[in-house]
């Protein structure tokens, strides 16, 4: 089994280095529960339109670090809310990519994507060959592949699932 | 036939294994992962010895119901792996914080899990109650139990991914390969380990050691407290680590011996281990830092932000707080003043710290001087007390100083050590603590 490609609109660059993730829906508001009201402020601090304007199955693009600081998690429910389907960064910080993979989020890093795309342009993941297309340029740039448990959790879905299929083979495999 | 070179194998493993060079990481996760030795990239399933937690909204509620509803855990199979803290929201200050500490409480009770509370901040209650045994492996979902590594325990913070070891003897994982952190040098009077933290973050970047887990080493860290290692380990993340280790010492076993909770021998690196690199750092000419906004990614040195006029201050936290940071700031506000309209919060770690903190009439010195003295929480750190409104700033020992954590978005948080929090409140503004501190040359 190998996970779905992903193909959408970039919805927003962050080509911060070291970006704190709780500042896409702000500080203030990181005790919010609401999902909706959480998504009606994503990133409103720096465009009042965000929220409008993203499309399901769009794309967020990260520079190096991404999720450094205390990530928690309503930013990125937010994101999810809106539709945005995955996030294709520098490099990842270790904390953010662990929640945001047991959320089963896809979390794609691939250096060098912070040169080669802007806010709108449509790219595409493809697990399979590793890499990460231009759609519009045609040109591609090499992922790095997630391990063994990482892709397992995202196949299934995020960490309950994948926790419910692991637990279920060991059951299987006991003497 | 079979059986007898079965037995025979395993012990060419084991006389292996003896030679194969190994990290303090690789021998701690070969023991959770019941092999005789694992490699860096391998990917295994370690049995935690201990699954720490403090009750968090979202956190612990949610895997106590997960666990349940999901698993149909209604009973865990080995509760005294468990243990459970309340040190954020203390005390309550509303209806529903209570209530969640009723259910942690509750669910503690029902399944034999202790549960302390209004005994500190739980990550040096971790400490002070023995499950920070050297070579341990200790998860929690919180990343800053990590300091745990001071005492040699393999301590990792993995978020939600924590629930895997309510409802699973073992936790799959990367064994994580190490960095090694040679720091040479000596520290210079009211440069604290604080300082050497973010000195590391600034020389070698806030995500130079991703994935990885940082082993501590060299002269500085021998000569240095259990104290400013347990600070040093527990900001791991920011330097993008899994966790930080040190290899246990006279210091660490002197500790440990009648608290450890576990039987366990403690684990040394091998002189031959395979490191990712080796880093060595001087420290020689370290001069206190701060950390401006918005991250704690910016080390600077403080001599550079002298003078900015600041508000509040913040002495606590699970990174400051214990008994070399009180001492210092009684020391630096002992017979002086802090600035009319200055708000220093002094917050001592636990309440063990607290009372010899008392004893050694420390907490009498700050209250004198002018500080608002607090029994162990940890709200001052996110702002659930002593909110800042606009336009104020704080200097403080927090762990973390992005906009909006100690109140408004449009406040300020100057991170430094505890003595430049001290010296801060007399001035207030930024104030370089040498000065006041004797022995140090003007």
């Amino acid at each position: 089994m190998t996970l779905p490609n992903l193909r959408g609109r970039v919805a927003w660059v962050f080509d911060e280095e070291d970006y704190d993730i709780d500042l896409i829906i702000g500080v203030r508001n990181i005790k919010i529960t609401d999902v909706r009201e959480l998504a009606a402020l994503a990133m409103s601090d720096r465009d009042p339109n965000f929220a409008a304007s993203v499309q399901r199955g769009d794309l967020l693009v990260g520079g190096r670090n991404f999720g450094y600081g205390h990530p928690h998690y309503p930013a990125m429910r937010a994101m999810r809310h809106l539709g945005i389907t995955g996030v294709v960064a520098e490099s990842f910080s270790p904390g953010f990519f662990r929640g945001e993979i047991s959320m089963g989020l896809p979390l794609v890093t691939c250096p060098g994507i912070l040169t080669q795309v802007q806010r709108g342009d449509e790219i595409e993941v493809d697990w399979s060959n590793g890499c990460v297309r231009h759609l519009g340029r045609g040109s591609s740039l090499p992922l790095q592949q997630l391990n063994a448990a990482e892709r397992q959790t995202l196949e299934a879905g995020g960490l309950i699932p994948y926790l419910k299929q692991r637990l279920a083979r060991s059951a299987g495999a006991a003497p | 036939m079979t059986f007898v070179s079965h037995n025979y194998f395993c012990q060419i493993v084991e006389i292996l294994a003896e030679r194969i060079p190994q990290t303090m990481t690789e021998k701690i996760l070969a023991r959770a992962s019941g092999q005789a030795f694992v490699r860096a990239g391998q990917e295994v399933e370690a049995r935690p010895d201990f699954v720490i937690s403090y009750d968090f909204p979202g956190y612990t509620d949610v895997f106590f119901r997960e666990a349940r509803e999901e698993f149909g855990v209604e009973k865990i199979d080995t509760p005294e792996r468990f243990v459970l803290f309340i040190d954020h929201m203390v005390p309550a200050a509303n209806p529903k914080e209570e209530e969640l500490h009723k259910i942690t409480r509750a669910w503690g009770a029902a399944q034999g899990v202790p549960v302390h509370e209004r005994r500190g901040i739980g990550h040096q209650v971790s400490a002070e109650l023995g499950y920070a045994t050297p070579g341990a492996f200790v998860v929690h979902f919180d990343g800053h139990v990590s300091q745990l590594g001071a005492f040699g325990t393999y301590a990792f913070g993995a978020r939600k991914g924590v629930l895997e070891a309510y409802v699973s003897p073992s936790m799959a994982m990367t064994v994580p390969a190490t960095v090694k952190i040679v720091i040479t040098g000596a520290l210079q009077p009211g440069v604290m380990a604080r300082d050497v933290f973010h000195h590391l973050v600034r020389v070698m970047g806030p995500s130079s050691c991703a994935f990885k887990v940082v082993e501590l080493a060299g002269p500085v860290i021998d000569a240095m407290s259990i104290e400013g290692r347990q600070t040093l380990c527990g900001q791991a993340m920011f330097l993008g680590a899994n966790t930080m280790l040190i290899a246990p010492d006279a210091r660490t076993l002197a500790y440990t011996k009648d608290r450890a909770k576990l039987d366990l021998a403690p684990v040394y690196p091998d002189a031959d281990a395979i490191y990712e690199r080796v880093v060595t750092v001087d420290v020689s000419d370290l001069e206190p830092i701060v950390v401006i906004p918005p991250s704690p990614a910016n080390t600077r040195n403080l001599r550079d932000h002298v003078g900015l006029e600041v508000h509040a201050g913040y002495l606590g936290s699970c990174a400051s707080g214990r008994l070399e940071d009180l001492r210092i700031a009684a020391e630096i506000l002992r017979g002086r003043q802090v600035k009319p309209g200055f708000q220093l919060h002094v917050v001592p770690t636990s309440q063990a710290i607290m009372a010899q903190a008392a004893r050694e009439g420390l907490l009498e010195s700050l209250v004198e001087a002018g500080a608002f003295l607090s029994s162990p929480t940890c709200d001052y750190c996110y702002g659930r007390i002593a909110t800042m409104a606009d336009k104020q700033r704080a200097v403080s020992t927090g762990t973390l100083n992005t906009p909006g954590r100690m109140g408004s978005v449009d406040s300020e948080i100057y991170i430094c050590n505890a003595a430049a929090v001290a010296a801060s409140a007399i001035e207030g503004h930024i104030a370089d603590p040498r000065p006041y501190l004797s022995g140090v040359r003007s």
